[in-house]
């Protein structure tokens, strides 16, 4: 194969004469690399933007180190469960019981420890709660339902079941949760107040997560799953068990979103909120994690979520009614998608001018 | 001659009310290319999806090397040693070459990072891309996702990832559907000598195209299906284009007895 082995590289790009960009990009013309830059880590760019201007429009307040542990403290939950919707949309799947499982967990939490159990066998249970959720999801839409309705469905039947383990009331007073609420860690004297709780639990979920999707074999099946899970089943796996386990995945997450809140108020409540939804949507979308499953990435995802916290916590610093926040991020979640297909056009364009016009041979 | 490496008998396949496929008798001999050829729509590409597991026949009976098999799921064909590259390519796009050529078969890294399940992709990309060299099929770099590659390089992904697979097995089958339809005159002339090296080391080899001068010039046989029941098996060595561009319209009467007309 010789003169149809056209390498896409720059006019005059002799080889090794630029150095080469890591990642998907190592051929590619310099303007290219750079438009795939902002397309892939775009939304890095735009949260340094809103800090920086942030950081000015409510100076002093807004750029100090308290500040930043708030907006992280206030990003925690929305990332945890952006966290599970966005494992669940790039292995293909839309989760939507996620309120659900996270109203179940916290109350299943809550009756164990209000029934004087050891409080590892709460969070157990909790957790326990959605890995049986995501299973049930899981094999009711591998027999070829659509996942959507499917976890409508269990939507709604969890949010009863959560009001029936409550019977009708909530559950008060769960204080031995504080270690993983409101308790702050990495105190130092009078100067630093500590670090919440539920970042570390972010960050340790969000650390976890990446090396899962992008080095295990494991992560990456289930990121082919959702690009294409017929053809992973034609390459000889299971994909129906990494579908399930998508749904396992995002339900373990959900479960463990629900405990963390319930720890923060020290109270399990069985209402599933569905703004919980909403807002982890917001913030898996502004990541663009593709629908279709697939792409995307948990860092993306992560910093979706903090943006939507700087947002609200910019402008609460400088008086702003909190619904101008909702505003915001819906006028910046437009505005991203408009970008991004921008970006996009862009980048095609380029390679197949590109692929056109350079036929250089790769020895 | 000795047992067939694929043999079907009375394969019958039904789409809802679409009869697929009619009491199709195949078989493929261990180091022999047959063609399968026949109109769009005939069942070539549902025929081979019988054979590759992915649909199962309503009706009839798969032996590989003479042991009966019953398949639910192309993991059990790739158990046997059948390997096939489908017209619709299944690649996964965005994901990049290597991680395509690799899916199932990925290797761990040593010690407990492999144990956790860590791949180790350097060592993907260079076992990959030395197997590409062996077959003497190059595409773009092993880091560029799928979905930036052209039709072509597509094809050669796909096709070298199952020739890969099937290379490692010592009775191996391969079912191509279509391999060259998006090649040039110059990757459809290497796939062709791909084709017969890989029979020349005695893996079987089923091939649909629509591409006589192809089929001439690396089948043993053809086997011709028109509209979903097969007409003609013969040697492709004296075989009359005029007769198989009949049997394959259908203006040429099938050379089996007729047992239902
Ligand atoms: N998934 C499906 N559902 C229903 N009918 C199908 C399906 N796939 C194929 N068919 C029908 O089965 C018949 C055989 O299709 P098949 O794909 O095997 O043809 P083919 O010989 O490979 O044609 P081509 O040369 O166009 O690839 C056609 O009539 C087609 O309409
Ligand atoms: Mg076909």
């Amino acid at each position: 194969m010789t003169s149809s082995e056209a390498t896409v590289a720059g006019a005059g790009n002799s080889p090794g004469s630029a150095p080469a960009p890591a990642g998907a990009g190592q051929d590619m013309p310099r303007a290219v690399s750079v438009l795939v830059f902002f397309r892939d880590r775009g939304i890095f760019v735009l949260w340094g933007l809103l800090i920086a201007v942030f950081a000015f429009w409510c100076s002093p307040y807004f750029f100090k180190v308290d500040n930043a542990l708030l907006i992280a403290n206030a990003a925690a939950l929305t990332a945890l469960f952006a966290a599970g919707v966005g494992i669940g949309i790039m292995t293909g799947v839309l989760d939507l019981s996620l309120p659900g499982t996270a109203a179940v967990a916290s109350c299943v939490c809550g009756w164990v420890l209000t029934h004087g159990h050891a409080t590892w066998l709460g969070l157990a249970a909790g957790l326990a709660t959605g890995v049986v959720v995501g299973m049930v999801n899981g094999l009711i839409t591998i027999r070829g339902f659509n996942p959507i309705i499917v976890t409508i469905g269990t939507l709604s039947v969890l949010s009863g079941l959560a009001a029936v383990i409550a019977g009708g009331y909530t559950f008060p007073g769960l204080t031995q949760l504080e270690f993983m609420g409101t308790h702050r860690y990495l105190k130092v004297g009078d100067s630093f107040a500590g670090i919440p709780a539920p970042v570390f639990i972010v960050a340790a979920v969000f650390f976890v997560g990446t090396i899962f999707l992008t080095r295990t074999r494991d992560g990456i099946r289930l990121m082919a799953v959702g690009g294409n899970a017929e053809a992973v089943r034609r390459a000889g796996i299971h994909a129906d068990r990494y579908k399930v386990l998508g749904f396992v995945l995002s339900g373990v997450l959900a479960s463990l979103g629900g405990l963390v809140s319930t720890a923060v108020v020290t109270e399990a409540n069985p209402n599933a909120s569905p703004q919980i939804i909403f807002n982890a949507l917001t913030a898996v979308a502004l990541a663009g994690v593709a629908l279709t499953g697939g792409r995307g990435s948990l860092p993306r995802v992560l910093v979706g979520a903090l943006i939507l916290a700087t947002i609200s916590n910019g402008l609460t610093i400088r008086g702003v009614q909190p619904y101008w926040a909702t505003v915001c991020t819906g006028a910046l979640l437009l505005g991203s998608l408009l970008v991004e297909r921008l970006l996009q056009t862009a980048v095609s364009e380029r390679l197949m001018t590109a692929n056109l016009s350079v036929h250089e041979k790769k020895v | 001659m000795g047992t067939p490496a694929l043999a079907l008998s009375g394969i019958e396949l039904h789409y809802g009310f679409v009869r697929a496929l009619d009491g199709i008798d195949f078989h493929v001999e261990p180091g022999e290319v047959v063609g399968l050829l026949g109109d769009n729509g005939a069942g070539k590409s549902t025929l081979l999806k019988v054979m590759s597991g992915a649909h199962r026949p309503s009706h009839g009976t798969i032996h590989v090397h003479g042991v009966e098999q019953s398949f639910h799921a192309p993991s059990d064909a790739a158990d046997a040693g059948i390997q096939m590259v489908y017209q619709d390519l299944s690649l996964v796009e965005p994901q990049d070459i290597a991680t395509n050529l690799n899916l199932g078969q990925e290797t761990l890294r040593r010690g407990p990072l492999g144990w956790l399940g860590f791949v180790d992709r350097k060592e993907m990309r260079r076992t990959s891309e030395k197997e590409l060299d062996r077959l003497g099929v190059r595409t773009a770099p092993m880091t560029r996702p799928v979905e930036m590659l052209s039709g072509g390089q597509r094809q050669v992904v796909a096709l070298a990832r199952s020739a890969i697979r099937v290379n490692g097995e010592s009775q191996g089958i391969l079912l191509l559907d279509e391999p060259t339809a998006a090649l040039g005159y110059e990757q459809t002339k290497n796939v062709e000598s791909l084709i017969r090296r890989m029979a020349d080391s005695g893996i079987a080899i089923v091939v649909v195209t629509h591409d006589l001068p192809l089929c001439y010039e690396v089948t043993d046989r053809i086997v011709i299906l028109n509209r979903g029941r097969k007409v003609a098996d013969l040697p492709t060595a004296g075989a009359d284009r005029d007769h198989i561009v009949g049997w394959i319209t259908g203006s040429r009467p099938s050379m089996f007895a007729e047992a239902s007309a």
